[in-house]
């Protein structure tokens, strides 16, 4: 099958029109750098199929981070039958600069001008006959949004593919003309394939190809020291980069005519970036939507209605019997929506979906499967393991799909370019640039995407520590956990309210990132922070097509891992707690002598000082559990308690008269659950929201934790990345716990946070000197290369040798 | 002089960069070359926002002394 290649700009539109070929439902944002890895998919309305492959944005092919690295090789290294080159028309000088890097290679080359509605609104135009005339090379008219021009595209780029092409270079008429050709010839002798494009690129003193071409280099350093330009001197990439501008002004630019001669036109965006990245008002605009997401989702009184005009609720109207339930049908669907105060949209629907929808769908599988004939033990796993646990976990679907509602939207018009640009004078303190915001506001959707993203960032150190902290942005499926235990904190104890509760604690988690960035930035990861060079994309309205794709694929995602690993967690959790070691069957209420009991109690005593350890006494192990079983998928911690919980509701001498019996645990998004561990093992207040900071803390899930192995690509330094993290875990929780049980150990802590700061800045102005233990030398043997880190082969020679020596 | 003390809304040519290779290279393949012209629209606290060709560029502020203009 043939491959075609989609290569253009960030942000030009290359998965648009990718999803546009293929009919996939790749992620597409308004910012440069959302599509980090190449992707394929198929276009069938050719004379035969064709593999597209879609690639990460680049702005040459001189790559400066990582991702752009990956769409260098590809073009290079796999040679696709034709390139289709994206040029964004309404930028076209900047993107035609990556053309004619293109062009110099021996590939077919067919560009696409999208955005050609944008031009046209305008009032610009583009001959596109006359540049197709200029380049060389096709030039087709597109709009990936519209799907305007892709069949006569392809149809070009088929055409094109058939045929041999030669590179070809902008930069004949310059001074470099001459040495260009002399190393290509060199090059072409040696049988490098594109012998041109990378002719170029050593004459540019690219630091790929100077490591590729070494002798081939002494060519171009001999040339360079007999040369000099008044402008330049021999800086021989600053000169072929106006070489480049100089002839696309000079050539190519003329095909755009503008309609306005005015030069300074302030656009609809200018406009808006004079106030939304205005130095004062930028940051607080930035709270306010965060703040104004935060209550579209969780507030049970919207725009603070109820408050200001003192609206009765639903048992001052007489609308509730005297249990507190609704009077008729109609009532349960006005309670979804009124109780003394209008709810957020965000509430609503994820009442609607509880308490009409799963909550009835899931109660009904209960009832027949209690009045069947099963086995009770079956009757058990069904209902109490399958059925909560999974009600547990989709009950949280409307939140999350709420707010990745809100931040599609937030990202689909542009603004996250902005945010990412005032908030880097703060991040700058901290030692990371404006540009690790973005990986870190995904992690509140989920870890693994967040992870990935960081290969838009160009320091490496920079990008560890960005790895590092996004499982502190509390992911979607942490938010169960912080709902459930602060909901249960104010039904157990009336205290407080369940919404700051939350607030604060995804604030806690942003504060243990800042502080876990400042440690790491001045000690392990030293080095300058990185400069913060970004495009600000032109805003638009959310494309709603968009928005139900990213909602579709979370949704999918969500329900995937419900049905597969949460399932299966599930199960395996409910045999554990129902099983003793000598493989009887127990009770729900004999929980205490299963083999989960067991094992956790094993582990108990290692969570005491965090306040949910031995303290807890009998029953304290389900807290334990709840956090191994968190480290598969965080989901599983809210499913675990629902188990839990119904298993805890068997076992006599507590009174569990307060919840309500066992339909409120499926009913009750994992509260009820929760208050039923409360009562079974007397938990204190600061004990729970330790818990909660541990779990948010710790080790992220399974999938995480595989990313971030692939994403730091150094073993040695994911396995510290681990340690990190439960050291980091620890540390909060215990301070969390203590802190708020004794206040005045808090001036210890200080002490203790004052101590280790005072060491770490005076170590580093070298006014005190700490020694560290130096490596060990590893015998030198003649395979060896010497000096790698990660290489086996020092310790293996050195085994063979012993032995050749015996 | 530095971009970040030249006049808003005025045509500039660029002069000298002063970034490392690295950075050099990037900010050339945006458009911001030696010889090139650029337009600053907004600079608040350091940091600029330049239209570059037809793109709008984000720098931050250490990076704006290191670019001059004339």
């Amino acid at each position: 099958m043939k491959r075609f290649a989609l290569a253009g700009n960030p942000n030009c539109g290359k998965t648009t029109l990718f999803n546009s070929l293929t009919g996939s439902t790749a992620h597409v944002g308004n910012w440069p750098g959302v599509t980090v890895d190449k992707r394929d998919g198929v276009y069938k309305k050719c004379a035969e199929p064709v593999a597209i492959i879609d690639l990460p944005g680049i702005y040459s092919l001189s790559p400066y981070t990582p991702e752009e690295v990956i769409a260098r090789n590809y073009i290079l290294d796999e040679k696709p039958d034709c390139v289709i080159n994206i040029v964004d028309a309404t930028n076209l000088e900047r993107n035609l600069y990556l053309t004619t890097q293109i062009l110099e290679m021996d590939v077919p080359v067919v560009i696409a001008l999208n955005m050609m509605d944008a031009v046209e609104k305008a009032g610009d135009k583009i001959d596109a006959k006359e540049l197709e005339r200029r380049l060389g090379v096709p030039v087709v008219k597109i709009s990936a949004l519209k799907e305007q021009g892709l069949s006569e595209l392809m149809d070009k780029a088929f055409n094109e593919s058939l045929k041999e092409r030669k590179g070809t270079t902008v930069l004949q008429d310059t001074a470099l003309a001459h040495l260009i050709g002399d190393v290509k010839i060199a090059l072409a002798g040696q049988k490098v394939a594109n012998p041109l494009f990378h002719a170029i690129k050593l004459v540019e003193g690219d630091e790929i190809e100077v490591e590729m071409h070494k002798d081939t280099l002494t060519m171009v350093q001999e040339f360079k020291e007999t040369f000099s330009d008044e402008i330049f001197g021999n800086d021989f990439e600053a000169l072929v980069a106006d070489g480049r501008y100089k002839y696309i002004s000079k050539h190519f630019a003329p095909v755009l005519v503008r309609q306005s001669k005015e030069k300074f036109q302030m656009t609809r965006s200018d406009k808006a970036d004079k106030v939304l990245t205005n130095r004062w008002a930028g940051i607080p605009i930035f709270l306010v939507i965060l703040f104004l997401i935060f209550h579209l989702t969780f507030s049970e009184n919207f725009l603070f209605l109820g408050s200001i005009f003192n609206l009765p609720d639903l048992e001052t109207l007489g609308l509730l019997t005297e249990e507190g339930e609704p009077i008729s049908y109609g009532v349960r669907w006005l309670a979804c929506i009124y109780d003394g105060a209008i709810f957020s949209p965000g509430v609503i629907i994820n009442n609607i979906w509880n308490d009409m929808l799963v909550g009835e769908l899931f109660g009904w599988i209960q009832g027949l499967v209690e009045g069947s004939s099963m086995a009770g033990w079956a009757v058990g796993l069904i209902n109490d393991g399958i059925i909560e646990g999974l009600a547990a976990v989709l009950s949280f679907l409307p939140p999350i799909l709420v707010l990745f509602l809100f931040f599609s939207i937030l990202e689909d018009s542009g603004y996250m370019a902005r945010i990412a640009f005032i908030l880097d004078r703060m991040f700058r303190r901290f030692g990371l640039s404006g540009r690790a915001f973005m990986p870190m506001i995904m992690g509140f959707g989920c870890s693994v995407p967040a992870m990935i993203n960081t290969r838009t960032l160009a320091d490496d150190k920079e990008r560890t520590a960005t790895v590092r902290v996004i499982p502190f942005f509390s992911c979607g499926a942490k938010l169960p956990i912080l709902t459930a235990v602060a909901g249960a904190i104010v039904m157990s104890f009336g205290l407080g309210n369940a919404d700051l509760i939350t607030y604060s604690m995804y604030i806690l988690g942003i504060v243990v990132a800042i502080v876990s960035v400042l440690l790491m930035r001045g000690t392990t990861l030293k080095g300058e922070t990185p400069p913060f060079i970004m495009e600000l994309p032109a805003y638009h309205a959310p494309q709603f097509k968009n928005l139900m794709i990213h909602l579709w694929d979370k949704t999918k995602h969500f329900i995937k891992k419900a049905f597969t690993i949460i399932l299966a967690s599930t199960i395996v959790i409910w045999f554990l707690t129902h099983f003793s070691f000598d493989w009887k069957f127990l009770e729900n209420e004999e929980i205490n002598e299963s083999i989960l009991a067991g094992l956790a109690k094993l582990l108990q005593p290692l969570f005491t000082p965090l306040g949910f350890g031995s303290q807890l006494g009998e029953f304290g192990w389900v807290f334990v559990v709840a956090v191994v079983a968190g480290l598969i998928a965080k989901e599983n911690v809210i499913a675990t308690f629902a188990t839990l919980g119904a298993c805890l509701m068997a076992v006599g001498g507590f009174d569990f008269g307060a919840i309500g019996g066992l339909d409120a645990i499926n009913a009750s998004d994992g509260i009820a659950a929760v208050q039923a561990m409360i009562i079974a093992t007397n938990i204190t207040i600061p004990a729970l929201i330790s818990f909660i900071a541990f779990n948010m803390t710790t080790i992220p899930c399974f999938a995480a934790v595989g990313t971030a192995k692939s994403e730091l690509g150094n073993k040695k330094r994911f396995n510290w990345t681990l340690v990190f993290w439960l050291v980091a875990s620890y540390i909060t929780g215990a301070a969390v716990y203590t802190i708020g049980s004794w206040w005045w150990t808090l001036f210890i802590w200080l002490a203790v946070v004052a101590a280790i700061t005072t060491v770490i800045v005076l170590y580093n102005k070298g006014k005190i000197k700490i020694k560290l233990p130096k490596k060990k030398v590893k015998k030198s043997n003649p395979s060896c290369c010497e000096g790698c880190s990660n290489c086996s082969l020092c310790d293996d020679a050195t085994k063979i040798n012993e032995k050749n020596d015996k | 002089m530095p971009i970040v003390f030249a006049p808003l809304n005025i045509d500039l040519r660029i002069v000298r960069v002063l970034a490392d290779e690295k950075t050099k290279k990037h900010l050339e393949s945006l458009g911001i070359t030696v010889n090139g012209n650029v337009t600053v629209l907004s600079s608040s606290g350091g940091s600029v926002v330049c239209r570059i060709k037809d793109g709008k560029v984000a720098l931050d502020s250490n990076l704006s002394t290191k670019i001059f203009v004339a």
